[in-house]
C-alpha cells in the first residue's frame, strides 16, 4: 500500500518529537512553535478534565449498576455548593490561561515586522499569482493534487515575507499549514498575513535548468492550500513554499526577470500557467468552462466585431490577433456560442507587452494550418531581439 | 371503552377519515409523530450523502502517466478509411461544369461521398458512423505506444457539471452542500423540539395540547413547503455553496438552484419560530396547577431555552437570507463587491443566527440526556437548578460569540472580543457535564438502550466540548480554522451530542409515543456500533485537521490519504448500525410486545398517561404531588412498592439538608 508508506515518511520526519509527529506537521515558520505550545497546554488541560470524566461513567455504572428488580439507588445529597463552585472556578481560571496565552501567540502573527518583504498574491478561481517587490512573477511549477499547475513559491531562509493579497472573483484563504497561519482573501480589498521561515532550507537553485529543485524529495518545502470553499477546484488550489539560501534565492531572482531569451511560444505558455488560464481552456480540444485553444486560431467566430480598442487590423468573425486579444483584456464584450458572458475576468493591465504578444503567438501555434507559421515567426522575432541585445551591447 | 379512552393514533371508521384525521389534526402527539416521520427520512436523506462524499473522499484524485499502445483509424486494401457501415467511398471532386478537378500531378482529385448533410456515406448511401480503430504498429510491425495522462481516484468519473468542467469535483461538491443543508435545515433544527419535544412538552407539563395548536398544525406545513423547495433545488440539480451559502460565491455561480434552498431554508425558519412560540406560551401557561418553574423537567426547561433562541434569531436569518435572495435574482449589491456589497456582511448576519442555532441543535439533547440519565438511574439528578440555570445561561451567552467564526475574515480587534466572550459558553457547558457525571454516584443504573445513549453522549459530547477551546484560542484557530479539526468537532457536538441524545430519546419514549416495546439486546448493539463507528469516523478526523487538511475539499495530498480511509471505514460501520436501529424499530412497531405505563421507572406526567396516551393525553388531570426527579422519596407509578424499596426519609431529609 502506497499511501501507507507514504504516510510513515511524513510522520517519521527526523527532526520532530514524538508528540509533533503524532498531532502536527513539522513547523516551517518562526511562530509555529509558539501556536503548538499553546495547543498542547490546551490538549493537556483537556485530558486532565477527560480522562475522570469518563473514568467516573465507566465507574459508576460499573459500581452502581442495577443487577436486579429491587433495588434502589443510595441516599446522596444532590446539591454541594463548594465542589459546584470549586468546579466552576477551576475551569474559568484555566480558559483565562488559554485566552491571554492564545491572545499572545496571535499577536506576533498579526503584526509585520517593518523591513517584511512585501509579494503581492492574486487568488483566483482556481489559482494564485504571486507578484514579487521586483514585478516578476514566480514561474515555477509543480503537480499538486492533481493540478499540475501548482505555482511554487521561492523565498529566502528566515527572513520575513508579507503577503498583501487580494481575489480576482470570489473568497479564498491562503493557508500554509506548517506555518500555522491563515487568513482569508477578498475581492475589492487587500487582506495581509506574515512569516519568516525557520531555517530549514528545502530547495536549491539548478543553474543549468534555471530552475528551483528540491533537496529531500521526500519533505519538498511546505503545501500552500486554500482554505475557503471557493467551487469546483477548490480542492486543486494548492501551492508550494520553497526556502532557498540567500544566494540562490538572489539567483533565482534574477534569473526570472530575464524572459527575453525565450520564444515568444514557449513564452506564451508558461504567461498562460502562470495566470491559470488553463483552468478553463484546454489545448487538446477537451471541454472546459471556456472555449478550447486548440484550432482556436484561424477559425469562425460568428458575430463577433471587434471592439474600438483592437479594431486596427482585425477582421471581423475570424479568430486573429485581434480577436484574441480583445478576448484577454475585454472578455466580456463578446462570447462564443455555446459559452456565456461573465465566465471570466479580463486581464487588463496584467498581461501587455511582449507576454500579450506571446499569448497570441502560443495560441496560434495549437491550430494546426498556423502552427509551422507562428514557429517560424517567433523563431525570427527571437533572432532579432537577441541581435538587437548584442546591438545594444 | 368511551372514545377518549382510545390510543391519541386510532384509526377511525373508514380509511379516508383516518388519512384526514392526520392532515387535518391540532393534536401535538400527532403533528409530533409527523415531524418524526418527516425528520427520519430527512436523516436517512443526509445520511446517504455522507456515505457518497466519504466513499468519494477514500482516495485522492491523482494524474498517471501511462503507456498504451495507440491506434489510427482502420484502413482497407485501397487505402480507404473504415467505418462501422463500410469503407468510405471516393468520388471525383468536379468543377461547376461538371469537370474532374485535377491535383499538382494531373491526376483526378477524389474526396469522400458525402450525402446533403455532410455526413459521409458509404456506397448505399447510409452514414457511415464511428471510425473503426486498430492498433498502430510502425514500418517494421512492431506496435507504436504513447503517453497519455489519465486522472485515477475519481469516484464520479465523467460527471460533467453545467459550466463545462468535467470532473468529480463537482459532484463531492454537491454531495457535502446538501448533506449539510438537510442535516442542518431539515433534519437538526426540527428533530427534537419539533418532534419529540411536541410529542412530550405538554404530556410532561400535564397539559392536553400545547397553546396554540393551529399554529402547531401550521408550523408543521411550513416545514413542509420549506422542505419542498429544498427537493425542487435537490431534483434541480443541487446546491454546491456549502450550507453557508458564504457571497460572492453563492451568488457568482448560476447554476444549481441555489436560489429554491435559500428560500427553503428561509421558509424553514417560519417553522422553527412558530415552534418556539407556541413552547414558550405553552411553558408559561399551560402548566399542570402546581407545578412551579422548579418543578419542570430539565427536559422542558432545555425546550424552553432553545424557544427562545428560536424566537429571537431566525428573523435574522430569514431577512439575511431574503436579501441574497434579491441579490441573486435583482443583482441588488448587498454583499457582493462586484455590486458594490461586503461579503463580511454577510458572515456576520450568517452566523449572527447560526451560531445560536447550533444551541437550538444541542440545548434540546442536553435536555434529553438529563432525563435519561434520572429516570434509567433511579436517581435526583445532581444540581437540578444549576443544570436548569445553565440552559438559560447558554441560551444568553449564545448571542454574543458568532464572531468566533470569522477569526479568519473579521478584524483583529473583534477576534480579541468574541475569542475572550466564546469562553463564556465553555463554563455552562462543563457544568452540565459534571452534573450528569455525578448524578451517577450511588445511583441505581439500569444499562437500558436510552441510558448507553447517555453515557456515549457524555462521552462524544465531552470531546466535542473540549476541542471548543482550541477553536476558541485565537493563535490555533488560525491554523485549525477551516480544517478537518472543526469538521471532527462539531461532529463530536452535533451528532456525538445531538444525534445521540435524540437516538437515546427517542428508545427512552419510544414505549410511550408507539405503545410497543423494542428489543432490548438487538438496539443495545446497534447503539455499541453507533458509538464505535462515530468514533472510527470522526476521531481521525480531528488528526487530519492538526496536520492541516482543509475542509470541503474533493481531493488531498496523499500524506492525509490513510485517516481518510479509516474514517471512510467507520462511516460504513455507522451505516450498519443505524439500519440495525431502523429494523429493531420496524420488528417493534410489527410485532414488538405491548409496552407497560412505565417501563423504566420514570417519574414525570408523561409516564402518568396511557401508553400510548389517550387524544387528550390524560383519562384525568393529572395531580402534581412530587418533583420530576424525587427517585428517594415516590415510588414510580404503575410500578410494585415491593419492588422499589424507599429509603428512611430522614435520611432523605438529612441527604438535602430539610
Amino acid at each position: 500500500m502506497a499511501s501507507l508508506s507514504t504516510h510513515i515518511v511524513t510522520l517519521g520526519a527526523e527532526n520532530l518529537s514524538w508528540w509533533e509527529r503524532f498531532w502536527f506537521r513539522e513547523s516551517g515558520s518562526t511562530f509555529a512553535d509558539s501556536t503548538d505550545a499553546v495547543y498542547n497546554y490546551i490538549f493537556w488541560v483537556s485530558a486532565i478534565f477527560f480522562i475522570p470524566i469518563v473514568g467516573m461513567v465507566i465507574g459508576f455504572g460499573i459500581k452502581y449498576r442495577r443487577s436486579k428488580v429491587g433495588e434502589v439507588a443510595e441516599v446522596s445529597p444532590s446539591h454541594n455548593t463548594a465542589l459546584e463552585l470549586s468546579w466552576s472556578v477551576t475551569p474559568a481560571i484555566l480558559m483565562a490561561i488559554m485566552f491571554f496565552w492564545g491572545f499572545k501567540a496571535y499577536l506576533s502573527k498579526l503584526v509585520a515586522p517593518v523591513d517584511a518583504e512585501p509579494i503581492y498574491v492574486t487568488a483566483y478561481q482556481w489559482g494564485w499569482n504571486f507578484d514579487y517587490a521586483d514585478g516578476y512573477s514566480t514561474n515555477e511549477f509543480e503537480e499538486i493534487a492533481a493540478n499540475p499547475e501548482s505555482p511554487i513559491i521561492p523565498v529566502q531562509v528566515g527572513k520575513p515575507y508579507k503577503m498583501i493579497m487580494t481575489s480576482r472573483d470570489v473568497i479564498h484563504s491562503f493557508y500554509v499549514p506548517a506555518f500555522r497561519i491563515k487568513r482569508d482573501i477578498f475581492p475589492n480589498r487587500y487582506t495581509v498575513l506574515w512569516f519568516e521561515t525557520t531555517d530549514r532550507i528545502t530547495h536549491y537553485f539548478d543553474e543549468d535548468d534555471k530552475s528551483v529543485v528540491a533537496i529531500d524529495p521526500d519533505r519538498p518545502g511546505y503545501y500552500l492550500f486554500c482554505a475557503e470553499y471557493c467551487g469546483d477546484q477548490h480542492s486543486q488550489m494548492a501551492g508550494r513554499i520553497a526556502t532557498l539560501s540567500p544566494e540562490d534565492y538572489n539567483k533565482w531572482l534574477e534569473a526570472r526577470k530575464d524572459t527575453s531569451g525565450i520564444n515568444l511560444i514557449e513564452l506564451g505558455e508558461l504567461v498562460a500557467r502562470k495566470n491559470g488560464c488553463f483552468q478553463c481552456h484546454s489545448v487538446d480540444g477537451s471541454a472546459k468552462q471556456g472555449p478550447t485553444w486548440e484550432n482556436l486560431y484561424g477559425s469562425e467566430v460568428p458575430g463577433w466585431s471587434p471592439s474600438a480598442a483592437v479594431a486596427e487590423g482585425a477582421t471581423p468573425g475570424v479568430a486573429e490577433r485581434g480577436y484574441i486579444v480583445e478576448s484577454i483584456l475585454y472578455p466580456n464584450e463578446y462570447a462564443r456560442p455555446g459559452f456565456a458572458i461573465g465566465q471570466m475576468s479580463s486581464f487588463l493591465g496584467q498581461i501587455e507587452g511582449r507576454e500579450l504578444d506571446a499569448v497570441v503567438f502560443y495560441i496560434k501555434s495549437l491550430s494546426g494550418d498556423f502552427a509551422a507559421q507562428a514557429e517560424q515567426e517567433a523563431a525570427a522575432e527571437l533572432e532579432q531581439q537577441l541581435s538587437e541585445t548584442e546591438g545594444d551591447g | 371503552m368511551g372514545h377518549h379512552d382510545r390510543p391519541y393514533y386510532a384509526s377511525k371508521e373508514t380509511l379516508w377519515k383516518t388519512i384526514w384525521s392526520w392532515i387535518y389534526t391540532v393534536d401535538h402527539k400527532k403533528i409530533g409523530v409527523m415531524y418524526l416521520c418527516a425528520v427520519l427520512l430527512m436523516f436517512f436523506l443526509g445520511g446517504v450523502f455522507a456515505m457518497a462524499l466519504r466513499a468519494e473522499l477514500w482516495e485522492p484524485i491523482t494524474n498517471v502517466t501511462k503507456q498504451v499502445q495507440a491506434e489510427v483509424q482502420a484502413t482497407d486494401d485501397a487505402g480507404r478509411l473504415v467505418y462501422e457501415n463500410g469503407a468510405e467511398v471516393l468520388v471525383p471532386v468536379l468543377n461547376d461544369d461538371e469537370t474532374p478537378v485535377l491535383d499538382a500531378d494531373g491526376e483526378p482529385k477524389v474526396e469522400p461521398k458525402k450525402n446533403d448533410a455532410g455526413q459521409k456515406v458509404n456506397a448505399e448511401g447510409e452514414p457511415l458512423g464511428d471510425p473503426v480503430m486498430t492498433p498502430e504498429v510502425d514500418a517494421d510491425g512492431n506496435p507504436v505506444y504513447e503517453e497519455v495522462i489519465e486522472r485515477e481516484g475519481e469516484l464520479f468519473k465523467g460527471w460533467t457539471s453545467e459550466s463545462g468542467t468535467v470532473n468529480s469535483n463537482n459532484v463531492y461538491n454537491r454531495l457535502f452542500s446538501l448533506h449539510g443543508t438537510i442535516m442542518v435545515f431539515l433534519f437538526i433544527i426540527p428533530a427534537i423540539p419539533a418532534a419529540l419535544g411536541n410529542i412530550f412538552l405538554p404530556i410532561m407539563l400535564g397539559a392536553k395540547d400545547v397553546a396554540f395548536p393551529k399554529l402547531n398544525l401550521g408550523s408543521w406545513y411550513i416545514y413542509i413547503i420549506g422542505g419542498l423547495f429544498a427537493v425542487y433545488s435537490l431534483i434541480a440539480g443541487g446546491v454546491e455553496t456549502g450550507w453557508t451559502f458564504y457571497t460572492p460565491y453563492s451568488t457568482s455561480t448560476n447554476w444549481g438552484s441555489v436560489t429554491s434552498m435559500v428560500l427553503a431554508a428561509f421558509i424553514l425558519g417560519f417553522s422553527s419560530i412558530f415552534t418556539g412560540m407556541n413552547f414558550i406560551v405553552t411553558v408559561h401557561k399551560l402548566r399542570v396547577p402546581g407545578m412551579g418553574w422548579f418543578d419542570m423537567p430539565l427536559f422542558i426547561w432545555a425546550l424552553y431555552a432553545t424557544s427562545i433562541i428560536q424566537v429571537l434569531a431566525t428573523p435574522v436569518v430569514g431577512i439575511t437570507l431574503l436579501m441574497l435572495v434579491f441579490e441573486r435574482t435583482l443583482g441588488i449589491g448587498i454583499f457582493d463587491p462586484a455590486l458594490g456589497g461586503d461579503p463580511v456582511l454577510y458572515q456576520h448576519f450568517f452566523w449572527f443566527y447560526s451560531h445560536p442555532a447550533v444551541y437550538i441543535m444541542i440545548l434540546p439533547g442536553f435536555g434529553i440526556v438529563s432525563e435519561l440519565i434520572a429516570v434509567h438511574s433511579h436517581k435526583r439528578l445532581f444540581g437540578y437548578r444549576a443544570i436548569a440555570f445553565s440552559s438559560i445561561g447558554i441560551a444568553a451567552v449564545s448571542f454574543l460569540i458568532w464572531g468566533h467564526h470569522m477569526f479568519t475574515s473579521e478584524s483583529p480587534s473583534a477576534n480579541v472580543v468574541f475569542s475572550a466572550l466564546t469562553f463564556l459558553v465553555g463554563l455552562p457547558t462543563a457544568i452540565k457535564v459534571f452534573n450528569w457525571t455525578s448524578s451517577l454516584y450511588k445511583a441505581s443504573i439500569s444499562w437500558t438502550t436510552p441510558m448507553l445513549y447517555a453515557a456515549f453522549f457524555i462521552f462524544c459530547f465531552t470531546i466535542g466540548g473540549l476541542t471548543g477551546p482550541p477553536l476558541a484560542t485565537l493563535a490555533t484557530d488560525i491554523h485549525l480554522h477551516d480544517t478537518y479539526f472543526v469538521v471532527a468537532h462539531f461532529h463530536y457536538v452535533m451528532m456525538g451530542g445531538t444525534v445521540l441524545a435524540f437516538l437515546g430519546g427517542l428508545h427512552h419514549w419510544w414505549p410511550k409515543f408507539t405503545g410497543k416495546m423494542y428489543n432490548e439486546n438487538w438496539a443495545r448493539l446497534a447503539s455499541i456500533l453507533v458509538f464505535i463507528g462515530f468514533n472510527i469516523t470522526f476521531f481521525t478526523q480531528f488528526f487530519l485537521g492538526t496536520q492541516g487538511m482543509p475542509r470541503r475539499y474533493a481531493t488531498y495530498v496523499p500524506e492525509f490519504e490513510l485517516l481518510h480511509k479509516i474514517s471512510t471505514f467507520g462511516s460504513w460501520v455507522l451505516a450498519i448500525a443505524f439500519l440495525m436501529h431502523a429494523v429493531v424499530f420496524a420488528f417493534s412497531l410489527a410485532g414488538g410486545r405491548r409496552a407497560p405505563r412505565n417501563p423504566w421507572g420514570g417519574l414525570t406526567l408523561e409516564w402518568y398517561a396511557d401508553s400510548p396516551p389517550v387524544e387528550h393525553n390524560f383519562s384525568h388531570e393529572p395531580l402534581l404531588t412530587h418533583g420530576p426527579y424525587d427517585y428517594d422519596l415516590v415510588v414510580p407509578p404503575g410500578w410494585d412498592p415491593a419492588d422499589y424499596p424507599l429509603p428512611d426519609p430522614e435520611a432523605v431529609a438529612r441527604a438535602h439538608g430539610h
